[in-house]
């Protein structure tokens, strides 16, 4: 199954995140939240992310939802510290946080495919709110 | 190892810190208003880390540098300074000193490292308008045979010209570019961090 | 090929939870399913076109599930439409 990071500059930000998408998904489901600095400050950690990637990946692959500017930074310095094969099967999704993270997750539930998964993320930003 | 790393460092970690408001205020016109603050948080940490536990040689010290920013600096120039760094650990692999073709390699791995991590070009208003002219002068420089403190003080020169040329153009990456046109005016933050970079271990060579 | 036609009766309609039990149940079986409403189809197995449908309550969806376990398929489908995705 493929697991899911969650990348915020803030690290409530980021479990509250995980917190919604997690009660949308199945328990199986690999969500593991990466926000915020290891001093309790706001920032992103690029090490931290890719703690969280290897935390995730059971080997199908990890799809990464992250906020803003420096998040996405972080996350693609997080893919250096990685071996492949495990690098190649990560995908930092160009999504909008929240919707991204949920869509994703019930992807990943029902056991779709990394380019599923990412797919569903990043076809969230087409959702209607109103 | 050469007590000379440290001291390089420290003397970074020193500028950084004596110029953390100015920095910050450089980036609350333009940004986030965090690049000094987060700068020389990363920097602190990267000077307890490596007082705590003094690394085996350049290349060691190098590395930590750069994962030590990576995870403390918190913003985009954390990623980016650690790019930089781990690439100059990757230049200094099984050597003990540097002399100027280390450094032109150093300055050009940085460069690429920079680059490439953050996609920008010349012209965008950022780091790259800084290092790039600090890079192309030293470089030139050490072809010319100058000696070491004179190609550093030309790059160093060259680095101030290209923070001097961020205030005349509009940012293209980062926060700033959501003010387009509005940068105009208003230096890189990012660029003087470089330059002032260079300036210390400018002025830390001249201190040996 | 099998399908029924309901009405949606959860005041949510097929907002996040819904559509994720919907798609999380369809996965289980092997027929294609394909949902139809609001003058849309989706595939059943994914969220985003779930959620695209944009159904809301009193909106009819048909659901339509195509090889061999179709019947249970839309059984099952059927069936967490009317309790109401157990809201």
């Amino acid at each position: 199954m493929v697991g899911l990071v969650i990348v915020s500059h803030s690290a409530k930000l980021a479990e509250g995140v995980a917190e919604i998408a997690a009660q949308m998904a199945g328990r199986e489901l690999k969500l593991v939240a990466a926000g915020g600095l290891q001093n309790g400050g706001v920032g992103t950690d690029a090490v931290r992310i890719s703690n969280a990637i290897a935390q995730a990946d059971s080997g199908d692959g990890v799809v990464i939802l992250a906020d803003l500017g420096s998040a996405i930074l972080s996350a693609q310095t997080a893919l250096e510290f990685l071996e492949e094969p495990a690098r190649e099967r990560v995908r930092i999704a160009d999504a909008p946080i929240v919707e991204g993270a949920v869509s994703a997750a019930i992807q990943a539930t029902i056991g779709s495919p990394l380019g599923e998964v990412a797919d569903a993320a990043e076809q969230a930003r087409t959702l209607r709110k109103l | 190892m050469d007590k000379s790393f440290l001291g390089a460092m420290e003397a970074i970690t020193g500028t950084i810190h004596e110029n953390k408001e100015f920095l910050t205020d450089l980036d609350r016109a333009i940004g986030d208003a965090d690049h000094g603050h987060n700068m020389a948080r990363g920097f602190h940490a990267v000077m307890e880390k490596l007082r705590a536990s003094p690394p085996a040689d350049l290349s060691t010290g190098l590395k930590t540098t750069a994962m030590t920013l990576i995870s403390t600096v918190g913003g985009a120039s954390g990623p980016l300074y650690g790019t930089a760094f781990l690439r100059c650990a990757k230049v200094m692999q099984g050597k003990d000193s540097i002399d100027k073709t280390d450094a032109v390699q150093l300055l050009g791995e940085s460069l690429d490292g920079i680059e490439s991590r953050g996609k920008a070009q010349p012209g965008d208003k950022t780091m790259i308008d800084a290092l790039k002219p600090a890079y192309d002068t030293f470089a030139a420089a050490s072809e010319q045979n100058r000696t070491f403190l004179e190609c550093l003080e030309e790059a160093c020169k060259a680095a101030e010209e290209g923070v001097n040329y961020t205030k005349t153009i509009a940012a293209r990456k980062g926060r700033a570019s959501y003010l387009g046109e509005r940068s105009i005016g208003h230096q890189d933050p990012g660029a003087t961090s470089v330059m002032l970079i260079l300036k210390a271990l400018t002025e830390y060579y001249k201190s040996l | 090929m099998r399908q029924v036609m309901l009405t949606l009766t959860n005041p949510a309609g097929l907002h996040a939870r819904p559509a994720a039990e919907l798609v999380k149940a369809a996965a289980r079986f092997k027929s294609r399913i394909v949902l139809e409403g609001n003058g849309k189809k989706a595939d059943a197995k994914s969220i985003i076109l779930v959620l695209g449908l944009g159904l809301r309550q009193n909106d009819s969806i048909t659901i339509r599930a195509d090889g061999e376990d179709e019947e249970a398929a839309v059984q099952m489908l059927a069936e967490l439409v009317k309790q109401r995705f157990h809201e």
